[in-house]
């Protein structure tokens, strides 16, 4: 669906991104990891056409991202960013229906089918009586939440998330990645996932990118890209590995 | 064009402006104003090493505003330095004061001799003139063209923004300024410096020929500013034995055609159109140059427009399209400088007015 | 969806009161349904086109403040901040005093100027990493005082005759309106909210933040010339009929979001309306404050506008 053929970013002089590969297919989910300033948000940013690759391409469903209009990729991709804000008093309602702004008309009144798709997002993300709420009288965790709904009601079945977890509870957390997994497995989607979690990664994730100085370290499953080596190199922190006793997946501690 | 009514009552955002500007800026050149008098009192005192750490330490004022005495000290002594370079050879004699009252009540010490005077308003220059004293006008305005030889007497800037250091520059023992140019900030200014402030105010026809005495005792030209006034009183007096229309026709006098400023009742022109035999509409409207609405205009259907020439100025406004006066063309241009100023030459625009109204309608 | 079209039936209808009051109001008292020849030419000659024009141009700076506030994030903006008065004054003002009374040269070289000033912001804000807000509106404060000095060194050189009528005029003046003027303007403020109104979802997104808006499909490039164009155009046809008539372009589409909220498919074509209303009634108090005589009627949306303002602001 998406691919990312040796992209390189820049800003300025400086290589952000070096000849990076990413390759996104029907159902699967893929976890980007890395410390911070690895490049990970570039990345996101140059597979949804925010940030030009200098050098490679970005290829959605077989044609160049640059080619596409910004309805038509927006139709495809939908991106879950980090914080925003706005000085305007916009409802969560609103906010949501926002999402659906690449499949409005002209003067772009949403119809019932878009009210009954924001809904429908707003349920998933445990949001339902959230809609009359303001945007700025929202908790961090709880705008999170919202910002992924409209992510969800684009209808893109392409998701990019960056640090979707961040400001969440546990039980929040893990609802959001068993959300968007659930979204792969029964409904084709696919997902690239931001995260620091490195446990949620592998609990989750089909294939998990391990970025290093704007480079690709790893990448594979779990077991194959969190090596306690790997992580040693990666994040300079010494760790344990060994299977989650409830799931059997990778389990990762550190030690400090 | 160049005219005290233009630059001086017109309420007109430029006065507001000015205004403040002139708060804004007199507090410098004040200082200076009081260090040359101080000078001559003082003048042994200051050596020349002394005035020129002065002169240097001008450039200071301007960025620092601490220790004001050292500073004023100092700016006293640069000024001295120039002074005593530029104003040694002829400084008026200090003579006997005596006091004049003002047109604002202002008890005015003046000199017994007036050698040096600036008008800072083109009526005043006529006026001076007129009063046979234009020779000892060392400053004018740039609006001051009137009479030809006001044309090269030293310009000090212009009615609204006088420029205070070019004034202090030509060493007047007397600065004449006209209430009209809203001079009043300018006047407290200086009061009290060498150079006496002196208000010409001139607010009716009747005025001008008293005044023109005024500025004869003032100059010691008493004979010539009498006989000045007598040939205007004599003119004011036979324009009103002409025989008059049984009615006064009713004159709209239009300042400017797009936005219709006009007279009000504060304004001489009032006075000076119903001393014409006419009877201006806008009489009652308060203030000097009001902004007249439209409406207004059309309903006060004049018979007579007077346009007080200018380029902003060369037909009625639209809203008197169907009045009277545009229907029987009783529309006139008056030369704007004439009808403005103040000055002797309202004589002029009188007899001017007179003849315009007692003419009859074109058509009929 | 009920509520909006409430507010909007009663916007028509405050539109239609404001008229009729301003219509029948005036420094002159008139039958208006019996006038008599004098009447008439008050009423169709110079009250009704002028009531007319100002509620075109409180709809076109309304419509230029509501969506200028929405593209650039920022509730405070208007076409003030960014100079696209200043340059559509500076137009207006070389217009004025190179070509003089030829007709059309006002609001062309208006719209020329507000353009200009509007491009020459774009272009200072703009970086290699994209356009940021605060850069928009530093630049948009440099060139409004660099024009405003332009602006005072030509008046201050030019023959004080005839800028006489200029400097009023630039305070913001009704009492020039012609039924051409309206014309001009009505023609400006009906494409100013169709135009802007289509552009409304997008900068609903726009409003959210430019990642956003581009992630969502807004092409952002593109909706940025369609407003700062559109923009131009109304603040061009304003002033050159009216001069700067401020405030109107920051309180309106304000209250307007305090009723509606934010959502700009309601805010802009709202403010339209309400900005129409504003200014009528605003003239309608410059004609009769002080009737014979005339206040500018800038000088009482300044007055009204200004502690609105204030108190808007701290209640929010």
């Amino acid at each position: 669906m998406l691919e990312a053929r040796n992209i390189s970013v820049r800003y300025g002089p400086c290589d952000v991104l070096r000849e990076v590969s990413l390759s996104l297919s029907e159902g699967r989910m893929v976890a980007l990891l890395g410390p911070n300033g690895a490049g990970k948000t570039t990345l996101l940013k140059a597979l949804n056409g925010t940030l030009p690759a200098a050098e490679g391409s970005v290829v959605l469903d077989g044609r160049p991202l640059a080619e596409l209009s910004r309805r038509e990729a927006a139709r495809r991709v939908a991106v879950v960013a980090q914080e925003n804000e706005t000085k305007f008093p916009v409802t969560v309602v609103d906010f949501v229906l926002s999402g659906r702004f690449a499949h409005g008309g002209a003067f772009g009144w949403e119809r019932a089918e878009d009210v009954a798709v924001a809904e429908r997002a707003l349920a998933e993300c445990d949001l339902e009586k959230y809609g009359s709420r303001l945007m700025n009288q929202l908790s961090g965790g709880e705008r999170q939440r919202v910002v992924l709904a409209r992510a969800l009601a684009t209808e893109a079945k392409i998701l990019l998330l960056d640090e979707p977890t961040a400001n969440l509870d546990l039980a929040h957390q893990a609802m959001i990645f068993r959300l968007v997994r659930g979204r792969c497995d029964a409904e084709g989607f696919a997902a690239v996932v931001i995260t620091h979690d490195l446990n949620l990664a592998a609990e989750f994730a089909d294939e998990l990118i391990l970025l290093h100085r704007g480079g690709l370290f790893a990448a594979g499953t779990a077991e194959e890209v969190l090596s306690e080596a790997n992580i040693a190199e990666v994040f300079g922190v010494r760790s344990l590995r060994d299977a989650n006793p409830a799931t059997g997946k990778v389990r990762i501690t550190p030690i400090f | 064009m160049k005219s005290d009514l233009r630059n001086s009552r017109m309420p007109s955002v430029f006065r507001v402006k000015t205004r403040q500007a002139d708060h804004g800026d007199i507090r410098r050149p004040v200082f200076l104003v009081r260090n040359i008098c101080a000078e001559r009192k003082s003048r042994a005192f200051f050596d020349l090493g002394f005035g020129m750490l002065g002169l240097g330490s001008i450039e200071m004022t301007c960025c620092s505003v601490k220790r004001p005495i050292i500073l004023l000290l100092l700016i006293l002594a640069g000024s001295v330095l120039v002074a005593c370079d530029r104003q040694e050879a002829e400084l008026p004699a200090v003579a006997e004061k005596r006091v004049v009252k003002d047109d604002l009540g202002r008890a005015v010490r003046l000199p017994e001799t007036v050698t040096r005077a600036v008008s800072l308003a083109p009526s005043i220059t006529e006026m001076v003139f007129a009063a046979g004293a234009g020779d000892r006008l060392v400053g004018v305005t740039s609006y001051c063209d009137y009479p030809a030889a006001a044309k090269n007497i030293q310009k000090v800037g212009d009615t609204q923004s006088p420029n205070i250091e070019a004034i202090i520059a030509v060493r007047p023992q007397l600065i004449l300024v006209s209430t009209a140019s809203q001079l009043e900030a300018f006047a407290t200014a200086l009061e009290g410096q060498s150079a006496a402030v002196f208000v010409v105010d001139i607010s009716k026809l009747d005025d001008v020929p008293d005044r023109l005495r005024r500025l004869g005792q003032i100059f010691g030209t008493g004979e010539r500013a009498d006989l000045a006034a007598i040939e205007i009183e004599q003119r004011i007096a036979a324009v009103e034995r002409r025989p008059r229309p049984e009615r006064p026709p009713r004159v709209l006098l239009q300042i400017s055609e797009a936005d219709l400023f006009t007279i009000g009742r504060d304004s001489f022109i009032t006075e000076l159109v119903e001393r014409a035999g006419g009877a201006s509409v806008t009489a009652e409207i308060p203030g000097g140059y009001p902004k007249l609405n439209k409406e207004t205009a059309l309903a006060l259907d004049p018979e007579v427009i007077i346009l007080s020439d200018s380029s902003d100025n060369r037909n009625p406004n639209d809203a008197m399209k169907n009045s009277s006066a545009v229907r029987s063309g009783r529309v006139y241009r008056v030369n704007a400088d004439i009808l403005s100023r103040p000055g002797p030459r309202l004589a002029d625009a009188l007899e001017q007015l007179a003849t315009l109204f007692r003419q009859e309608p074109a058509g009929n | 969806m009920k509520r909006a079209n409430y507010i909007f039936l009663l916007l028509i209808a405050g539109l239609a009161a404001a008229v009729a009051v301003a219509v029948s109001v005036g420094s002159e008292s008139v039958s208006v349904f019996a006038p008599d020849e004098q009447g008439r030419a008050i009423l169709f000659d110079i009250r009704i086109p002028r009531v007319l024009l100002g509620a075109c141009v409180g709809a076109s700076l309304a419509l230029a403040g509501a969506s200028l506030q929405a593209l650039l994030r920022n509730p405070l903006a208007e076409p003030y901040l960014l100079g696209v008065s200043n340059g559509a004054a500076l137009g207006t003002l070389i217009a004025f005093v190179l070509l003089g009374d030829v007709a059309g040269a006002r609001p062309v070289l208006a719209f020329a100027g507000a353009g200009i000033a509007t491009f020459a912001v774009y272009q200072m804000a703009r970086s290699k990493a994209g356009m940021n807000v605060e850069r928009l509106v530093l630049a948009g404060v440099i060139i409004t005082t660099f024009l405003s000095s332009i602006i005072v060194l030509l008046t201050s050189l030019l023959d004080a005759a005839r800028l006489r009528g200029y400097t009023f005029w630039l305070l913001g003046d009704l009492s020039q309106a012609t039924y051409n003027g309206f014309y001009m303007t009505l023609a400006a403020a009906v494409a100013g909210t169709i135009v802007l109104t289509s552009q409304a979802r997008a900068l609903n997104l726009m409003m959210i933040g430019e990642r956003d808006a581009f992630d969502h499909g807004v092409e952002i490039g593109r909706v940025r010339m369609i407003i700062f164009g559109m923009a131009s155009v109304l603040v061009g046809t304003s002033v050159a009929a009216s001069g700067s008539v401020g405030y109107v372009g920051l309180i309106v589409p304000h209250i307007v979001r305090l009723v509606v909220g934010s959502d700009n498919r309601l805010v802009v074509p709202m403010s339209a309306f309400a900005g129409a209303i504003f200014v009528v009634l605003a003239d309608t108090v410059a004609r009769t404050a002080i009737a014979p005589r005339e206040l500018p009627v800038g000088a009482i949306t300044a007055l009204i506008g200004a502690p609105l303002f204030i108190f808007l602001l701290r209640r929010s």
